[in-house]
């Protein structure tokens, strides 16, 4: 019994550490004072002054962001919204056929979305900038939050929505007292997932940008034709060490908000640990 | 849901919070919004520090923006809803986008600094008169060579590629131009030629040269020569410069039998807003100084004769970029050669490519 328990996290590592290492690889030679990622020289902190100091690079990065978290928050509200409406569907039939309706969104290439983004901007007249790449970042994320919300919504009993009403509450309050709470945990994987999508679309970004406004994942393909230095590395690095605290964040926020809820008995968000 | 309301409402004071850095950073070096110009340029093709030399000397505020492929620039510009000021498309771009009504003549009564620039790389066949474009950085194709590996050989001409020793060594970039081209060339033709004798007479040698190609690859050519993946390397000399800097036991050499002659040169899109700062900025770049000073930055070979005095020794003298006149004579710009001819060459290079060793 214990050898088996042994073999199985030592695959765990294994996989583990698959993952880890290119990110690792790529951190140690940020520390490089050579010129490459070909042998270690020495240690230093110049590729990272060299990226604060780059004022382009560090407004481009934070460019990303905004779009990122901006892009997140509203396709997260969309999407909500979107998933509560095919879930409130009557008919089986056409939730499905809406919900097939989404998920062609999410097989299709970016490269096909970002082509007939650029031609709708340009059809419409609109600048690119800012605008088309937030507009085109939600486009592509509202579907993926519909998919991680959804089923949540359908794990949620409709007894509770019925006990509810029996007990007078309003529809509003239905949906912030109980749907919200319980599909809590969807709504902040849809958020994340939006957000990391966001954060690393290179090619829908890449048809629409322009006029100034750029994001770190064009940047980057558009240096790489010079070979990447490594200042890029430590850009990289700490971008990692950036959505590692996120998610650190994110984790905490669940733990306490499971805590909290475990204390109060007897209100719906306790559904899920009925037992406890 | 409070905690939902708390974190939507973190996130979107954390999102105002930085685009006020964001504009804060770029205000911060001091320009208003009205008189700006944007650059489309490849990446890393500029040294930093002549922008903001030029910003201080013009009180103009650049808005300095990447592209990676001549096609993606182009469909950037046909497109529309971009002001870039500036581009630096190469060659047969230039010729392209110059048919598809894509530039704005250049003024050159306002660029002064033009009469630095080699007479060499003006009034050629890509743009008659310079009417649309002024030189940026020019380069060639060439052969890179790992003499260490091959013990002590070293190449002078396309010829040498043929040697039965090198079996198996050659990486070619993959581009139908440059193959057919260097074809031609070993057989001291012009490589434009569109003489269908000529043309066959080079597929039926480049054939001949299979069992040494190791491979025909893309971009990555770069990092299988500067990793010794293999000895041989047809590829622009661009791309030379960079593998040299990441291996020093490579050299690279332009054949004599000439080759070709490549261009990156500085054009006015039609979407340009800033008409008068794109060519106050050309001005600048073609100044010798500052020509010079970018040439020591990005590598490349810089078309300003007068430039040449402010480069170090090292540079300007390396004859395996800045070619003797015997030389450079013989180099060649691609011509445009019309959509059928080039159909025809790409076809006569996926021949070559399924051909069996």
């Amino acid at each position: 019994m214990s050898s088996k328990f042994k073999v199985s996290h030592l695959y765990l590592w294994l996989v583990f550490i698959i993952l880890y290492a290119p990110i690792l690889y790529l951190a140690y030679y940020s520390f490089n004072s050579g010129e490459t990622m070909h042998g270690f020289e020495g240690f230093t902190w110049h590729w990272y002054r060299e990226v604060f100091a780059d004022t382009r690079l560090l407004i481009i990065l934070m460019n990303t962001i905004v779009i990122a978290l901006f892009s997140s928050v509203i396709s997260t509200i969309l999407g909500v919204i979107g998933a509560i409406a095919i879930h409130r569907l009557r008919k089986l039939q056409n939730q499905n056929a809406l919900l097939s309706l989404n998920n062609v969104l999410i097989v299709s290439p970016d490269v096909i979305i970002g082509a007939s983004f650029l031609i709708l901007f340009t059809m419409l007249g609109i600048k690119l900038g800012f605008a088309s790449v937030l507009i085109s970042h939600i486009a592509f994320s509202v579907p993926i939050v519909v998919i991680m919300v959804l089923p949540k919504l359908k794990e949620m009993s409709p007894t509770l929505l019925d006990a509810a009403r029996d007990l007078g509450a309003t529809e509003w309050d239905v949906l912030g007292k109980v749907v919200l709470p319980f599909i809590k945990s969807g709504i902040f994987a849809g958020f994340f997932m939006a957000l990391t999508y966001s954060l690393d679309d290179f090619a829908v970004t890449f048809f629409v940008t322009g006029n100034g406004f750029t994001t770190l994942s064009v940047e980057i393909y558009s240096r790489a034709r010079q070979g990447v230095s490594l200042s890029i590395n430590a850009l990289s690095t700490l971008i990692f060490l950036f959505t590692l605290a996120l998610v650190v964040g994110y984790y905490m926020i669940s733990r306490r908000g499971q805590n909290n809820s475990a204390g109060r008995k007897g209100r719906a968000v306790d559904w899920k640990v009925p037992n406890e | 849901m409070n905690q939902l309301l708390r974190m939507l409402l973190l996130v979107v004071i954390l999102g105002f919070a930085l685009m006020y850095g964001a504009s804060a950073l770029n205000s911060s070096e001091g320009f208003s919004g009205a008189n700006t110009l944007t650059i489309y340029n490849w990446g890393d093709y500029i040294d930093p520090d002549l922008i903001s030399e030029f910003e201080k000397e013009s009180g103009i505020k650049v808005i300095y923006q990447t592209f990676d492929s001549n096609e993606a620039m182009m469909t950037k510009i046909e497109q529309g809803g971009t002001t870039f000021d500036i581009s630096v498309p190469s060659e047969y771009a230039i010729s392209k986008m110059k048919e598809e009504n894509l530039l704005l003549p250049i003024d050159k009564s306002k660029l002064p600094n033009l009469k630095y620039i080699n007479p060499r790389f003006m009034n050629l066949s890509f743009d008659p008169n310079n009417e649309y474009s002024i030189p940026y950085f020019w380069g060639t194709v060439g052969i890179v060579y790992n003499s260490e590996m091959l013990g002590g050989r070293t190449f002078k001409s396309w010829n040498d590629l043929w040697d039965p020793s090198l079996r198996n060594q050659i990486l070619l970039v993959d581009g139908a131009r440059e193959v057919i081209g260097f074809g031609l060339n070993s057989l001291h033709y012009s490589l434009n030629d569109t003489n269908e004798d000529h043309l066959q007479e080079a597929k039926a040698k480049l054939n001949k040269l299979t069992p040494n190609v190791k491979a025909i690859v893309g971009d990555e050519i770069k990092m299988l020569l500067a990793n010794e993946e293999a000895a041989v390397g047809v590829v622009w000399s661009g791309d030379a410069s960079e593998i040299m800097d990441a291996n020093d036991k490579l050299d690279y050499v332009v054949p004599e039998e000439g080759s070709n002659l490549w261009f990156d040169n500085m054009v006015i899109p039609k979407t340009a807003k800033n008409v008068e700062g794109a060519h106050k900025f050309i001005n600048f770049m073609l100044d010798p100084k500052h020509a010079a000073q970018n040439a020591e930055y990005v590598g490349y070979a810089t078309p300003n004769a007068k430039a040449l005095e402010y480069l170090p020794e090292d540079i300007s003298g390396d004859k395996r970029f800045y070619p003797a006149p015997e030389l450079t004579s013989k180099l060649e710009v691609y011509k445009n050669l019309g959509k059928k001819m080039l159909a025809h060459y790409n076809e006569l290079f996926l021949e070559f490519k399924m051909h069996r060793k």
